[in-house]
């Protein structure tokens, strides 16, 4: 087993990451491009930070395994208390604390926080004698995912905390939890979206009868949880009129920007539009006039996709996504294929974190999701989520090369 | 927890996978919607984000006479205009300050226009304020100064109320012609507003790429460009040195002069004043000269020649003589006494010769213009043949003149008494008034020259009209407009002979003596219409030559006095100017020949003097 160390580091995760990352670095270049500029300072920033993060990717891969999993808690604690400091001497930026200025190093805790909750759930949910299907496990487990939630939340960073919420189910469901116990955490969900149309809701409720009839279950917990969505179908048209109209106004935008032509739906319009006109082949790098006419809000950041969608046409979008796509599916058979509980549970939960990023972001540049501020792993702008990012791979690479340990 | 078996954690594996394979399906979907189905409207929507359609405001027609003279011609101004997206509070605040606008009624304007669109605060600002705003360009982002062109008259021109005048679109105006954008500007009256389909010419189109800042970087595709149309010029009827002349002859006096080509149905000259100078409403318009002149009682901005209407006076007494001729109330030889008065029911009314005229017929009476005779004719003919006669000659109705605001006048009918004073309150004393020209009836200059050239024509006559053709840039042609002959149906060729001959006696010893041109045989008829506002007005109408009828002419001095001493002679005179070029040195006409109208010897003025005639204080008919 114990060969040339170099010769267990898993090249799939290298080659698709580097992939990436030049499609990034490619798609920036021409986001922030502008004629007559020398030098290209947003490329060459970005480029320092690929760099430096390839280079703390490939340290974490080398990392003693095991002191992840026993320093995951400290991490954990420490990413809360970075949190809770971020009202007191955090930096204000669009509207809402997120960072820490470490002199001119400005860092978002909140990055941290994904990770170092992946970690702790994992190392929590690894310990033998946890079992998912008790009622005192399982909310443990919640609270020490759901804390940091909270935290980010109040800041307010609603997209990133969309994030810790999106990590429960697949960690929950990889930890073993029985999935009639997963069907009660998320019909209720359903239940309130579906309260709005009669019908709907009506359909929607013969199909968890028939759900929770073939569960076998007791008569009394399938009564309960009847009873439970009955409940939450009632209340949710009540609670939504006793909001505010700005409010509502708020959530419905939220739901479909492009009701707001002048605001949020102005993002939308001007993205849908730049990858509507790039068509099958593209404008050609650098050619895309909405990206080069800078008519795309925060192209290099939040709406990176976009440009990639205009210069390099649908083509250049598939190419992109089956990238993603590959990196993901690759990261789940490892998951399947790790003897330790601990690097399985965290390995789905960085796939969870960055899955979710790519599907909630792209989503956005076709319309197809809501407009929450999410960057674009490997490709966004942004030194401290690509840092983050390359961690996370760290991660990847280091459960990789350690599979066959427990 | 204790690891599972490796077939639960593949299935798991599985189940992820697919869903995560579903998600991305579902994302991809929308790609190919975008990027394939709906690639055009996108393609579209992406090139008029970065193309902007700038409009090139097209040079206004020119007007010119007929010897192709320039009368009104464009001058470029500069306006002071903002760019809604790129514009800072402090520099409305610089704006507000040099063209003293309110910021509060700037940053209203601004924001009903969205984006990149310049929004004009200021048109046609001066030299200074320009040089400030390119000096200090880079400081004030967001202003831009816009060529634009505003009216210029030549030297000399003058005539306001035939050219008019161009302002901004109103919200109103646009309601009628939805083409019309705001900060166009269009025709507000005279001929620019007759004509200012034909003068304003067509736009065009430059396609410029712009970034999201509504920067220009550069045009799009020369190809696509389109250059703006000329407006079409205006070529006048007139001769403007003839138009001009008849201006001064109304120096210091209210009035108005219509000449009309009998031949064409042209104005040869269209008079009115007081007047402006209209360069003073071109561009900018300072309020204060602006509220002078809508205050000013002497009312300077209306057309007097076809926006006034007066009473016709005696001018109109050959309306009740073609209509008793024609209807056979009376005949040629028909006679009335005139002892100076005349009785009507307990009233007593006189003619202006208190004298009498005696027994005169109707050659007689138009000659001396007999008030008797005509209250006794006016009683037999009754309103409503009055009436029709009145109509048939154009009266109460718009000549239809190519410009726009014409009054129509008041012919009245008995509806019309009926309604004004009640069935029974009106009497036969109305009907008396109004066959000498008085009373309720309201007539314009323009309607009275219309009435001489259908007596020139013997009811053959043509749409008095200014323009005679416009010369179109795009096609390189002239467009004639057909002048619509017209003719009065049902007065017999000898009525108009004996009414003309009438006329002519009028001129030749008669009344209107004093518009008599040497050496150009002619006719014509005074008046002196009494109104409430003091002196009568004075009237004279007429034409010539009489037998191969070119001018009809109407004058009116408002309170100028009698119409024989004050309105002939201005026909004279400007009838001298047209057949001859110049004022001829009056022949004197014997003193015997006028004995029939004046009785006291006249005081024969001093010709040597070409000025205006003295007033004579009755020197005249009514």
């Amino acid at each position: 087993m114990r060969k040339n160390i170099f010769s267990r580091i898993d090249f799939v995760i290298i080659i698709l990451t580097v992939f990436l990352l030049t499609a990034g670095l490619t798609a920036v270049y021409s986001a922030v491009h502008a004629p007559g500029l020398a030098k290209n300072f947003y490329f060459t920033k970005q480029i320092t930070f690929a760099i430096v993060g390839f280079g703390i990717m490939l340290f974490i891969a080398f990392l003693p395994f095991k002191l992840i999993e026993r320093s995951a808690y400290f991490i954990y604690a420490a990413s809360i208390l970075l949190l809770l400091l971020v009202p007191l001497i955090g930096v204000k930026g669009f509207g809402a604390e997120r960072w820490l200025a470490i002199g001119s190093f400005k860092l978002q805790p909140s990055e941290l926080a994904k990770l170092a909750s992946v970690l702790a759930a994992a190392r929590y949910l690894s310990k033998p004698d946890t079992d998912i299907n008790r009622w005192k496990h399982i909310l443990i487990t919640l609270a020490i995912i759901l804390l940091p939630f909270v935290l980010i939340a109040r800041q307010p960073d609603l997209g990133t905390s969309l994030v810790f919420l999106a990590l429960l189910i697949p960690i929950l469901f990889w930890a073993g939890m029985r999935w009639f116990i997963i069907f009660v955490f998320v019909s209720p969900i359903l239940t309130a979206v579906f309260a709005f149309n009669f019908w709907a809701f009506l359909i929607w409720m013969l199909v968890i009868a028939a759900i929770l009839f073939i569960s076998r279950q007791k008569y009394s917990v399938l009564i309960f949880v009847f009873l439970l969505h009955i409940a939450v179908g009632l209340t949710t048209p009540v609670l939504w009129s006793q909001l505010r109209p700005y409010q509502q106004k708020r959530i419905l935008t939220f739901a479909n920007p492009e009701a707001d032509p002048k605001g949020a739906g102005y993002q939308i319009i001007q993205s849908k539009t730049a990858i509507g006109s790039g068509g099958i082949w593209g404008k050609g790098f650098l050619h895309g006039s909405q990206t080069q006419l800078k008519f795309l809000p925060a192209q290099h950041t939040d709406f990176i996709f976009s440009v990639i969608g205009e210069e390099f046409g649908f083509f250049g979008i598939g190419l992109i996504m089956s990238l993603f796509v590959l990196l993901f599916l690759y990261l789940l058979y490892l998951a399947a294929n790790l003897r330790s509980v601990f690097s399985g549970i965290s390995l789905i939960g960085i796939t969870t974190i960055l899955a979710f990023h790519v599907i909630i972001n792209i989503g956005m540049t076709v319309g197809l999701a809501p407009v929450t501020g999410l960057p674009l792993p490997f490709i966004s702008y942004g030194g401290s989520f690509l840092l983050s990012v390359l961690s996370m791979m760290g991660f990847a690479l280091n459960f990789s090369m350690n599979r066959f340990k427990n | 927890m204790r690891l599972p078996d490796k077939k639960t954690l593949e299935k798991r594996q599985l189940i992820y996978s697919a869903l995560l394979i579903l998600f991305f399906l579902f994302i991809l979907s929308g790609f190919i919607r975008l990027q394939v189905t709906h690639k055009n409207i996108y393609v579209q929507k992406s090139i008029s984000n970065s193309i902007r359609k700038i409009e090139i405001y097209p040079v206004r027609g020119l007007i010119r006479d007929n010897k192709g003279n320039i009368l009104v011609d464009n001058r470029p101004s500069f306006a002071a205009a903002l760019i809604p997206k790129v514009v800072s509070d402090s520099t409305i605040q610089v704006l507000s300050q040099l063209f003293n606008i309110a910021s509060d009624k700037i940053k209203k304007q601004l924001r009903k226009d969205y984006g990149f669109r310049p929004v004009i605060i200021a048109r046609d600002i001066n030299q200074e304020q320009l040089a400030f705003l390119e000096e200090n360009r880079l400081a004030f982002p967001g202003i831009v100064t816009i060529v634009e062109s505003k009216r210029f008259y030549p030297e000399g021109i003058r005539s306001p109320h035939i050219f008019g005048r161009v302002g901004e679109v109103t919200p109103k105006e646009q309601l009628f012609n939805p083409n019309l954008k705001t900060g166009d500007l269009t025709g507000k009256s005279g001929l620019e507003k007759g004509y200012n389909s034909e003068l304003k010419g067509t736009k065009g189109v430059t396609y410029a790429r712009v970034d999201a800042y509504g920067k220009e970087i550069g045009m799009y595709d020369i190809n696509r460009n389109v250059p703006p149309v000329h407006g079409s010029d205006l070529y006048l009827c007139m001769d403007y040195k003839l138009q001009k002349f008849a201006e001064s002859l109304f120096q210091d006096k209210r009035g108005a002069l219509v000449a009309i080509d009998t031949r064409s149905g042209g104005i040869l000259a269209l008079v009115s004043k007081p007047d402006y100078n209209p360069a003073d409403l071109s561009g900018k318009i300072d309020p204060e000269i602006w509220n002078q002149l809508l205050h000013d009682e002497n009312h300077p901005l209306y057309s007097r020649a076809i926006q006034s209407t007066y009473p016709p006076g005696s001018t109109y007494k050959l309306v009740a003589a073609i209509a008793a001729l024609q209807e056979g109330i009376i005949t040629p030889q028909w006679t009335a006494f005139c002892p100076g008065w005349f009785k009507l029911g307990r009233k007593t009314i006189h003619c202006w010769n208190t004298a009498g005229h005696g027994r005169v017929n109707l050659k007689q009476a138009i000659k001396g213009s007999c008030n008797v005779f005509f209250y006794q004719l006016g009683l037999k003919i009754g309103l409503n043949i009055w009436e029709k006669y009145s109509r048939m000659f154009g009266f109460g109705s718009r000549t239809g003149i190519d410009i726009p605001n014409e009054n129509k006048g008041l012919v009245p009918s008995t509806a019309y008494f009926n309604k004004r004073f009640g069935v029974n309150g009106w009497t036969r004393g109305n009907l008396a008034n109004l066959a000498i020209g008085q009373g309720e009836l309201l007539t314009t200059p323009l309607q009275i020259a219309q009435f001489a050239m259908i007596l020139a024509n013997k009811g053959v006559y043509n749409k008095p009209h200014l323009v005679d053709h416009i010369y179109q840039y795009s096609t390189k042609k002239n467009i004639n407009f057909p002048a619509p002959t017209k003719y009065v149906n049902g007065v017999s060729d000898s009525i108009y002979h004996f009414v003309r001959d009438g006329m002519h006696e009028v001129v030749n010893g008669g009344t209107g003596w004093r518009a008599k041109v040497p050496g150009i045989d002619m006719a014509g008829k005074t008046g002196s219409a009494q109104n409430p506002h003091g002196e009568t007005h004075a009237w004279f109408m007429g034409f010539a030559p009489y037998d191969i009828p070119e001018v009809a002419i109407s004058v009116i001095v408002e309170n100028g006095g009698g119409g024989g001493a004050v309105a002939a002679p201005i026909a004279r005179k400007f009838l001298e100017m047209y057949f001859y070029g110049k004022i001829i040195p009056r022949p004197v006409i014997p003193k015997n020949t006028i004995q029939t109208e004046i009785q006291q010897p006249l005081k024969i003025p001093d010709f040597k003097i070409l000025e205006p005639l003295p007033v004579s204080t009755w020197g005249d008919s009514l």
